[in-house]
């Protein structure tokens, strides 16, 4: 019966309830559609990295990954190769050469990371192949070189193009080679595209004198979740000898980026949730100072504080029920469609995507968090109903019922 | 028996500082099944008494005795729980919830009580055929005359029979007619089921129904008139 009175009670004064009920809905609607925004865009920036070069985890030697030099390449990969097919946690793994060094055409050239791989191995761990908008991949024969659309821009090239590649070798010398250019890829990561360029393994050992020697083994998981186990496995496998990095060691702004984002939701959530609040106190007393008299003549008639106290509550309780349920109707319906269209950010995708941000953002629904929201916001009601429950309490019926 | 005993009666409230003195060495007993009005022009007392009667107010001095139970030494919260069990309120202005049907008002004193769900619609159905009113059961107050609320304010107060009913100007707002039927079924239910009415009014008409009369006058009795 109480649950029916407080019910009613709230339509009592419809538009100010609506009022109140509209600022949880928004509120819990923008918070779910923010959150699920942020998790889509930190989701989509780390997987793009990822799969565009970093992959989940690398093994160099030791040291490589500080200073990355041909010296520093390993000796004899195929020890760790052997190994790498008993790990049922790796999906696929690719065997590069890095070397820093200057790509030049006929009328420009520009400092590049120049990276040796086998076609077969490395479409399958990194998303280039994909992310071709002319030409082809490697095929395999020699002298081919892919890079991007903004590096042929600033260089002047296009397909079918030579280019000269030179790089510092294992002896000291500087190795060169001419390429010509089979592919150009564009992805979201600007400052990526302009560093990369891809070229067959055999020429880039060949043009560092580094024989059979490689820089690193990128291993693809089959999910993101075992690759801190997988790590710590292979290190035990592998030894002191080799450096073996997951992507939190070897993105390390990115994953801070990622933390920061949620403590900044974090920082979000409270101003919503302190303005919830106050709108709530600010309801709740108005309501229950309208209905002084009332509340007088129900202490009259002998009606329990705790009683009067619960009614009060429930009836903020209720708010929060209905506005809750509409919010979150309404913030998931919105989450969900725009995580199948994407949300187009090409007005500002220049600035996004120097940051490796995509342009056309698709928000991520996660709803553990959406449940925490809403548990957080029914509790607010609770809470904010508390004072104005008092009030209610601490009335004096005799005075109350003379109020009029 | 007596059910309210109360001896030297003295009441002041302090209005903007000044003392006024509401009530004073007012003496007056009170026995199960009175049907007792309380008259006396405006300003003499009567809210004051029946307010102080119903345990919502306190007196500056002396003691009243609620079956030989004095109030003066008990808490809010039994204060609370006593008017709960004991007593009946109705009201010069009806005072009904608005947002609950004249049904769910009578069931609302008994959900205080903790009656079952059950029980309580068959005590309240049975007390609106009692006070000829079954019919306004499922309206809301703003759907019914003045009368027609006061009616359901009387089976409200008295359907968890207390042994006390207080009404302060009951009929105050209701036309004559109106007025003597309500004091009317207030009479039957003090006669059928032996439930204490203590009623104010200035109207003689009305004050002629009572079977006891205390008379006020500047917060003390001027005269009491057995019938
Ligand atoms: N809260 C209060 N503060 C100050 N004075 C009060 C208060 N309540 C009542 N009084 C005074 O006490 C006296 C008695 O008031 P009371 O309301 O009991 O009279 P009443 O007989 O019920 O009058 P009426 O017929 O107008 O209802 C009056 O002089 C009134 O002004
Ligand atoms: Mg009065």
């Amino acid at each position: 019966m109480l649950f029916t009175l407080a019910w009613r009670n709230i339509w009592r004064n419809t538009r100010r309830s609506l009022i109140i009920l509209t600022s949880i809905v928004v509120g819990l609607a923008a918070m779910i559609f923010m959150e699920g925004l942020a998790r889509g865009l930190m989701r989509q920036t780390l997987e793009n990295q990822l799969g565009a070069h970093v992959a989940h985890i690398q093994i160099h030697k030791r040291g490589f990954n500080d200073n990355k030099v041909v010296q520093n390449f390993m000796v004899n990969s195929d020890s760790i190769l052997s190994v790498l097919p008993q790990y049922g946690a790796i999906k696929t793994f690719s065997e590069r050469t890095i070397a820093f060094g200057l790509l030049s055409s006929a009328t420009n050239s520009s400092g590049v990371s120049i990276v040796g791989i086998r076609p077969s191995q490395e479409e399958k761990v990194t998303t280039i192949k994909r992310s071709l908008i002319e030409g082809r991949y490697l095929s395999g024969e020699p002298r081919e070189i892919v890079l991007s659309k903004r590096l042929s821009e600033s260089l002047n090239i296009g397909l079918g193009d030579r280019v000269v590649a030179m790089a510092s070798a294992l002896d000291g010398k500087i190795g060169s080679e001419v390429f010509r250019v089979v592919g150009i890829y564009h992805t979201s990561n600007s400052s990526f595209d302009k560093m990369h360029i891809f070229i067959p393994m055999q020429n880039a050992q060949e043009m560092l004198h580094a024989g059979s020697q490689t820089a690193e083994v990128a291993i693809l998981a089959g999910s993101i979740d075992s690759v801190q186990t997988l790590k710590n496995n292979l290190e035990k496998k592998l030894g002191s000898d080799y450096e073996v990095l997951s992507f939190y060691d070897l993105v390390p702004s990115l994953v801070k980026q990622i933390e920061v984002t949620d403590q900044m939701m974090i920082v979000y959530y409270l101003i919503i949730g302190v303005a919830m609040i106050f709108g709530i106190i600010n309801t709740m007393l108005m309501s229950v100072f309208e209905r002084i008299h009332e509340f007088g003549v129900l202490k009259a008639m002998g009606m329990k504080e705790s009683k009067l106290f619960s009614m009060v509550v429930i009836e903020a309780f209720l708010l929060g029920v209905v506005g809750t349920l509409t919010g979150t109707i309404i913030g998931i319906s919105i989450t969900l469609v725009l995580q199948k269209t994407g949300l187009n950010f090409a007005s500002f995708a220049e600035g996004l995507s120097s940051w490796g941000f995509a342009s056309i953002v698709y928000p991520l629904m996660d709803y553990s968090s959406v449940m925490t929201n809403v548990m957080v916001i029914l509790f607010i009601c609770i809470l904010a109903a508390m004072y104005p429950a008092y009030r209610a309490v601490k009335l004096e019926p005799i005075n109350a019922i003379r109020y009029v | 028996m007596e059910l309210i005993k109360i001896e030297n009666l003295e009441k002041v409230y302090q209005d903007n500082g000044v003392p006024v003195h509401a009530l004073h060495t007012l003496s007056l007993n009170v026995n199960q099944g009175e049907f007792t009005a309380i008259a006396g022009p405006s300003g003499s007392g009567k809210t004051t008494l029946l307010n102080i009667i119903g345990a919502l107010d306190k007196p500056t001095n002396g003691t009243v005795y609620f079956e030989g139970v004095n109030l003066l030494e008990k808490s809010k919260r039994e204060l609370s729980s006593l008017r709960l069990h004991k007593l009946g309120f109705i009201f010069q202005a009806y005072n009904l919830i608005p947002v609950l049907t004249a049904m769910e008002n009578i069931e609302f004193s008994m959900m205080l009580l903790g009656v079952s769900e059950k029980e309580r619609r068959e005590r309240a159905m049975k007390a609106m055929e009692e006070l000829e009113i079954a019919e306004l059961a499922h309206k809301r107050p703003n759907e019914m005359s003045g009368g027609q609320q006061q009616r359901v304010a009387v089976a409200r107060a008295i359907v968890n029979n207390p042994p006390i009913v207080l009404a302060d100007e009951p009929t105050a707002n209701l036309d004559s007619v109106t007025a003597h039927n309500l004091i009317d079924i207030m009479e039957k239910m003090n006669e059928e089921k032996n439930i204490t009415f203590i009623f104010s009014s200035h109207d003689r008409q009305i004050l002629d129904h009572a079977r006891r009369i205390v008379f006020l006058k500047d917060g003390h009795i001027e005269e009491d008139v057995h019938k």
